[in-house]
């Protein structure tokens, strides 16, 4: 079982994948020295900075959503929480409809409702789709976050508050010096997940008209026009979010076990 | 029922908002029967999705590593990838090979490659779900069971899945909601859906905000009916003493 794996002396990584790291090892030498010669890696290569590129497109819309996402969710989280039901009916209202939403109808919504300019003051700026597209992303996200920010308030033992209060601490007090400093520790997992989750929408950008990965790789499937590209440049671009992702989601894993006991 | 239709437009009109097309019988026909394509491959896809769920999962406890690694590396690469992209990579990759191959005999409509997509997407999700539970059943219910000479199959069937199941319901409804709300990707390779028909109506009529007043509301809905149907099963599977 896993337990028995975990008790023994552990090795670094490289020890225990020798068969996965010769595999990398030699796709990383075929790539490098075996490519050139086909021209289905010659385009590959020649259409690799547009790629880059692309993919930085949707990082940044990634980024930007969640910042974003995070500074409002916080804000509705608080409000979600607060004693009074004036505040918490239009929080649960705002997660309630933006956590059952569909990403890609939100995506949509906010590119085709939203205007094209915007008019400050007497100049005309240009709205972009991939701000909208960031907005579109960063709605679900708050609601997520608000819910996550929820979820570890209301997972520290209630005892925590009846001590606190005991000893004549405020409201505010108990929240900034106690509740909040364990709060965040037990959010950086979901939200890292929720990050990992956000970056996989940003494929949806393409749907939409943004120049990102998905979309540089159609045009360059369409200009090149060989069947190998085809499926190589598809592939690549599902290695890219994976290369991306997966990362986020092992150091996930990794912060839930290391905190699970704490 | 037209009688109606117009009361409802005019009565949203006060508000400045422009239902005509229900008025039409062309585009009202083609909203229906997106709604119908919607419902369709939502039951496919978590037919589809619960099948795949529990094959993964039986492949990942089966302790053998010759089914157990290509499952796990098969979970997580699609965990990590986004869904609209495993979409393109079957529809316009393998699609593409496939009708290379057999000429235009292709038997797989976009319609049945979104179910494929999907379920095997939210199949990992389930998967993952099934293990905890399935490792949640005690070990001393494993021992009783195979000292009543059940095989490893029996074991799984009536055993391990009966309880998982109920272990992994909650988690499993979740997925099944996220699932509904998946299917909209299927417009993206132009499956009649709802989501389409509307992208189709509000590029002739200009009404964008009614149109997504309409899908929200939809998705809402049928998210809610998952729920109220996962619930019911939650409490009608409820065993005393066992999870919760």
């Amino acid at each position: 079982m896993a337990i028995d794996s975990s008790a023994s002396l552990p090795l670094s990584w490289p020890r225990r994948h020798p068969g996965k790291l010769v595999l990398l090892a030699a796709l990383a030498l075929l790539l490098i020295f075996g490519a050139p010669k086909s021209p289905v890696f010659a385009a590959l290569y020649e259409w690799s900075p547009a790629l880059a590129v692309g993919f930085g497109q949707n990082i940044l819309i990634s980024l930007l959503a969640i910042a974003i996402g995070s500074l409002l969710g916080l804000l509705i989280g608080a409000l979600a929480v607060s004693p009074l039901w004036i505040t918490r009916l239009p929080a649960r209202i705002w997660v309630q409809v933006f956590r059952n939403a569909p990403w890609l109808v939100l995506i949509y919504f906010t590119t085709y409702v939203f205007p094209f300019e915007l008019h400050i003051g007497k100049s005309w700026i240009a709205f972009p789709d991939w701000v909208k597209v960031t907005i579109g992303l960063a709605l679900p996200a708050s609601a997520n976050v608000a819910e996550i920010f929820r979820g570890a308030i209301g997972s520290i033992p209630s005892t925590q508050w009846e001590a606190s209060r005991s000893l004549a601490f405020t409201r505010g007090q108990i929240f900034r010096s106690i509740i909040l400093p364990q709060c965040f520790k037990r959010m950086l997992p979901p939200w890292m997940n929720l990050y990992a989750v956000i970056t996989m929408g940003t494929a949806l950008a393409s749907l939409v008209g943004v120049h990102d990965l998905i979309d540089t790789a159609q045009i360059a499937s369409n200009t090149v026009n060989l069947t190998g590209f085809t499926v190589l440049i598809y592939f690549s671009v599902l290695a890219l979010f994976f290369a991306y992702c997966y990362p986020i989601s092992r150091i996930t894993q990794f912060l839930e076990r290391r905190y699970a006991f704490s | 029922m037209s009688h109606w239709l117009e009361w409802f437009v005019q009565w949203t009109a006060k508000f400045g908002l422009n239902y005509s097309f229900l008025l039409d019988a062309y585009q009202r026909g083609s909203m229906v029967n997106g709604a119908l394509t919607t419902i369709l491959l939502c039951l496919f896809t978590i037919i589809g999705s619960l099948l795949a769920g529990v094959a993964l999962a039986a492949m990942l406890t089966s302790g053998k590593a010759y089914l157990a690694k290509p499952a796990r590396v098969f979970i997580e690469v699609t965990r990590n990838t986004p869904t609209l992209v495993q979409l393109y990579c079957a529809f316009l990759v393998l699609n593409m090979l496939l009708t290379q191959a057999v000429g235009t005999a292709n038997p797989l409509t976009p319609f049945a490659w979104v179910v494929i997509v999907i379920s095997l997407h939210k199949g990992a999700f389930h998967a993952e779900a099934l293990r905890a539970g399935i490792e949640a059943v005690p070990v001393v219910t494993l021992e009783a069971a195979s000292s009543l000479a059940f095989s490893s199959r029996q074991l799984l069937w009536n055993v391990q899945l009966p309880l998982a199941m109920r272990f992994a319901l909650p988690s499993l409804i979740n997925n099944l909601i996220d699932l509904v709300k998946m299917t909209a990707v299927a417009s993206a390779i132009a499956v009649g859906d709802i989501t389409y028909a509307s992208i189709m109506i509000w590029t002739q009529s200009d009404n964008v905000l009614e149109l997504m007043i309409v899908l929200l509301a939809f998705f809402g809905l049928l998210s809610f009916v998952v729920n109220c149907v996962g619930r019911a099963l939650e409490a009608k599977l409820r065993m005393p003493g066992y999870g919760h």
